[in-house]
């Protein structure tokens, strides 16, 4: 089980795929990554040479942030939005969608599980 | 869809020339405004703006930070004062 960008152990899947396991690196990105290593995408992880995984490893390393180094990244761009007292910031504290989304109905992904309000039936009739 | 590189950032004429005017002088007062689609530019860092909401005037002071974002970001338009208070209306007596 080969290791590429810190723990990430891509089995024994067809390096597209296989890559995609790290986060950070989608299907279109693998693509192209194995492209420009000069690797084919349908070969295993477990048949790859020792020092094309090597090159691999570095590859991405050096153009790439993936993982934990993404990870921060994300949660710093988010930080400075939030002390930046701007409109996105402020959904950001709030819990709800940053993008101009509907919030009347579904917006369930930032909002959480429903939460039933009681009374409202009454209130309507 | 954003802005096409060609024609850049939107800056406000008049705003534009309010702060190179201030630039200038060396005036730090806050300038009223009604252009929150006017893009922050570098050159407004360390001015004060008072940026309609539509309402009153929010104050802020630009910082690098800033930059890119449109001034509008900066002053909200709607005010969230929570939901609930339908108990409140149960406890009203009926017919008034």
């Amino acid at each position: 089980m080969p290791r590429i960008a810190g723990v990430d152990i891509p089995a024994n899947k067809r390096m597209v795929i296989a890559l995609t396991y790290i986060y950070g690196i989608g299907k279109a990105l693998s693509q192209k990554i194995l492209k420009a290593v000069g690797i084919d995408e349908n070969i295993r992880a477990k048949d790859l040479h020792e020092d094309q995984l090597s090159t691999l490893a570095s590859y991405i390393e050096k153009n790439y942030t993936t993982e934990g180094a993404l990870r921060r990244q994300e949660t710093q761009n988010i930080a400075l939005l939030r002390s930046l007292g701007c409109y996105r910031g402020y959904r950001h504290k709030v819990g709800l969608p940053v993008r101009g989304q509907r919030t009347r109905t579904n917006a369930r992904t930032r909002k959480g599980r429903k939460k039933t309000v009681a009374g409202r039936k009454i209130e309507r009739a | 869809m954003g802005r096409s590189v060609k024609k850049g950032p939107y800056v406000d004429a008049k705003l534009l020339e309010k702060v190179t005017k201030q630039k200038d002088t060396g005036n730090k007062e806050p300038i009223r405004t009604w252009a929150r689609a006017c893009t922050v530019i570098p050159d407004f860092v360390g001015h004060t703006f008072l940026i309609h909401n539509g309402k009153v005037f929010n104050k802020l002071f630009v910082t690098e930070d800033m930059v890119g974002h449109k001034l509008g970001e900066f002053s909200l338009t709607r005010i969230f004062r929570g939901h609930g208070g339908v108990k409140k209306k149960e406890i009203k007596p009926p017919g008034t």
